[in-house]
């Protein structure tokens, strides 16, 4: 239970982990676990390799010597001794053939003690390390029987080889009997130095085997550590992987949720942002119309100025008329006649008013209809209602129509523009002295009706005519403007009459063959309705 | 103050009405034609001026918005050539503008369109009054002066002793002696004026030395 706890604590604490760490985590174990799995088999082999060499350099060779040494006592000296005493050989060869092999058995014997003694064949440093960090234990104790024996055979070797020379010498001196009981001994000792050297050879073999079983268990050591790391790095890896590609998946999840929250806030905003929006063109819409009354309401205040002085006139007129009876009949001079004719005048009067009544009625009467009508007409109505601010402004309007145009809209609207214009271009002409012309063309452009509204009154100034359209823009200091009239004169020719309303300043014969310049308004109107087409 | 004017005073006076509207101007006149001796109404500063030269004006009644003229600027003209006739402006403008400049041209009076032709009549009453009434004083002066000196001189004197003696309450308060300080006159005389004066109670003795002169008694005779 605990041990579970513990590796669940970890696996938990790697799951806790940030990505990047797990990643890195992983790379390490892997390029580690890799580095120790190549440095691990590199030691291997070269361990098992330096192995191989020593055994074959400090064995094998040695059995070698020593075999040879065997050998060459056996063939050079015991045979020749042996030859000797068959007399089948000269003493001289026989002494040249002793002298060789006693030459060759000391060359090799020699050879045989520097191997053999050497550290030149002493185990390698990793091997020791390794041997000693796995405490493999090296029999030490052999080497003093190793050294005994050399010493024994280093000894017989000197014993043998000084009486072999006495026995040559003796042979020389052709002592025979002497020489051939010496060299029944010489047998003796040739054979107990064989033995020794057999003894050596068994204990070099030993030894070899030995160090072959140590070889063995550092290989099986090695190994195993290897298979382990291997086996390490492996399940390593795989926990690593299976754990990242969890957190691939928890991420993949995190980040599908967070995709899906943002969409769905996303969504949530969007669907806000339509609601606002809607909201908005309401509120735009109803802004429009509230600036459309307020364009009304200005104009009608200008209107009313019209209306009143339209009918101030007959007015002033009819009380004198009304006032002329009363002071008639005080004096007692009222006749039929007076009152026949003052009724008569009273009677034009009056619907004089009237008339003029039903020209502003009919302005301020919402048509909702779109209806076909001429231009012509509705200029001409336009101007008749802005008669009075032009003659108080003793402003002169020429009208020239090209053509005899029809269009289809609402003709109040299109009034209320040409009325609008008149009204700016009165206010324009405010600061000039006299000569104050408006003039207004009517022609056929293309497919549309278009309506020129010049004036003399100077143009617009540069900063100003790029704003003339837009809502609230006002040059008029606290005077009439409320800076709607234009804004709302392109929203009615450009939404309502699908046309196009816009401004310059030119140079234009306005009324004489002087070329004089002025603001230019230009409005075109569709002369076939799109809509109407459509629907 | 002045409810009931005498409009018959106007009978005499001539008068110059200028207004553009044709039609107000005809109505008007028509009116107008019934109370004064003659009405010159005209369109235009340029037809008015004209009938100053022709003709004798009493009133000029004047619009001030004329079309393409103003009324002011016309004044302003005439004022120039030293004529000064009483002005009545009418318009249906009440501008400070125009008010100062009428004030400054000394016009008599404004009167605010639509007219009133009563308004306009008793401003025409309360102009040409005054010049009616000197020429009035002009008049009895001058009968006075013909009854003095084709009667009694003496008895004219005395009589206008005590009328300009009379204190504020008509009241006046002298002796026969302080009147013969002043007026050389025997005292048979001067009693036999007084008991007239009193037989007819035009000067009654109230108390010792005060006399009542009573304005009435004399209108009665």
């Amino acid at each position: 239970m605990k041990k579970s706890n513990r590796i669940r604590k970890v696996i938990s604490y790697f799951d806790n982990l940030p990505f990047s760490y797990k990643t890195s985590f992983l790379l390490f174990i892997i390029t580690g676990g890799m580095f120790l799995t190549i440095v691990l088999s590199q030691i291997a082999i070269y361990t098992l390799k330096n192995d191989f060499d020593i055994l074959f350099e400090k064995r094998t060779k040695p059995i070698i010597q020593l075999e040879k040494i065997k050998d060459t006592y056996q063939i050079n000296i015991y045979d020749t001794f042996y030859d000797i005493q068959q007399k089948t050989i000269e003493i001289e060869q026989s002494k040249e053939i002793i002298i060789l092999g006693q030459q060759l058995i000391n060359k090799n014997w020699k050879n045989y003690k520097e191997i053999a003694l050497s550290t030149k064949y002493e185990k390698s440093y990793i091997t020791k390390l390794i041997n000693s960090f796995f405490s493999i234990k090296e029999n030490d104790q052999n080497h003093v029987l190793q050294k005994s024996i050399i010493s024994n055979i280093d000894r017989k070797i000197a014993e043998l080889h000084r009486t072999i020379n006495k026995i040559v010498k003796d042979l020389e001196r052709k002592k025979f009997k002497e020489a051939l009981e010496k060299i029944t001994n010489i047998y003796f000792e040739i054979n107990s130095v064989n033995i020794y050297i057999t003894n050596l050879t068994n204990y070099d073999l030993n030894l070899a085997i030995t160090e072959k079983n140590e070889t063995q268990k550092v290989y099986s050591l090695l190994t195993s550590i290897l298979n382990i790391a291997i086996v390490f790095v492996f399940i390593f890896s795989i926990v690593l992987s299976v754990i990242l590609i969890n957190n691939f998946r928890k991420l993949h999840i995190n980040l599908e949720d967070a995709v899906n929250e943002k969409t769905k806030e996303l969504q949530e905003i969007n669907d806000y942002l339509a609601i606002k929006i809607q909201r908005e063109v309401a509120n735009s819409r109803k802004k429009d119309l509230i600036m459309f009354q307020q364009s009304k309401l200005a104009s009608l205040g200008e209107m009313l100025g019209n209306i009143a002085h339209q009918w101030r006139q007959p007015l002033g007129s009819l009380m004198m008329i009304i006032q002329s009876f009363q002071t008639k009949m005080e004096l007692g001079k009222l006749s039929f006649e007076f009152v026949e004719q003052k009724a008569n005048d009273a009677i034009l009067l009056a619907e004089n008013m009237s008339n003029t009544l039903d020209d502003f009625q009919n302005f301020f009467n919402p048509k909702k209809d779109k209806t076909k009508f001429s231009i012509k007409e509705c200029i001409e109505h336009s101007i008749q209602l802005s008669k009075y601010i032009l003659e108080k402004e003793n402003i002169k309007l020429n009208v020239v129509i090209a053509d005899k145009l029809e269009i289809y809209g609402f003709y109040n609207e299109l009034s209320h523009v040409i009325l609008n214009l008149i009204s700016n271009s009165k206010d324009a002409l405010k600061s000039k002295e006299d000569h104050k012309i408006i003039k207004i063309v009517i022609k056929r452009h293309n497919e549309y009706a278009r309506i020129n509204v010049y004036d003399n009154a100077g143009g617009i100034k540069d900063d100003v005519i790029a704003h003339v359209f837009e809502p609230y823009y006002t040059t008029k200091y606290k005077s009439a403007g409320t800076g709607i009239g234009l804004y709302m004169s392109k929203q009615i020719i450009e939404k309502h009459m699908d046309g196009y309303i816009k401004c310059k300043n030119v140079y234009n014969k306005i009324d004489s063959a002087k070329l004089e310049y002025g603001a230019l308004f230009i409005i075109d109107i569709p002369l076939r309705e799109k809509k109407e087409v459509e629907e | 103050m002045k409810e009931e004017r005498n409009l018959n005073i106007l009978n005499n006076f001539n008068i110059l009405y200028l207004e553009d509207d044709k039609s107000l101007l005809t109505h008007t006149k028509d009116i107008l034609d019934d109370f004064v001796a003659e009405v010159y109404a005209v369109n235009t500063s340029k037809e008015a001026l004209e009938v100053l030269e022709k003709e004798n004006v009493d009133v000029i009644i004047s619009d001030i918005l004329l079309e393409n003229e103003n009324g002011i600027d016309f004044l302003k003209d005439i004022k120039k050539q030293d004529i000064e006739i009483p002005t009545v402006l009418t318009t249906a403008h009440t501008d400070t503008k125009y008010l100062l400049d009428a004030i400054k041209l000394k016009v008599e009076n404004y009167i605010v369109k639509p007219i009133n032709i009563k308004e306009l009549l008793n401003t025409l009453h309360d102009i040409l009054y005054p010049i009616i009434q000197s020429q009035e004083i002009q008049k009895h002066s001058n009968v006075i002066k013909t009854i003095s000196a084709i009667t009694d001189s003496k008895q004219v004197e005395i009589v206008k002793y005590i009328i300009s003696n009379l204190d504020s309450e008509d009241q006046l308060v002298t002796s026969y002696s302080d009147i013969m300080e002043h007026v050389s006159i025997s005292k048979p005389t001067l009693i036999k004026l007084f008991k007239e004066l009193a037989e007819k109670k035009i000067l009654v003795k109230t108390s010792h030395k005060t006399y009542k002169f009573d304005q009435e008694a004399l209108d009665s005779i």
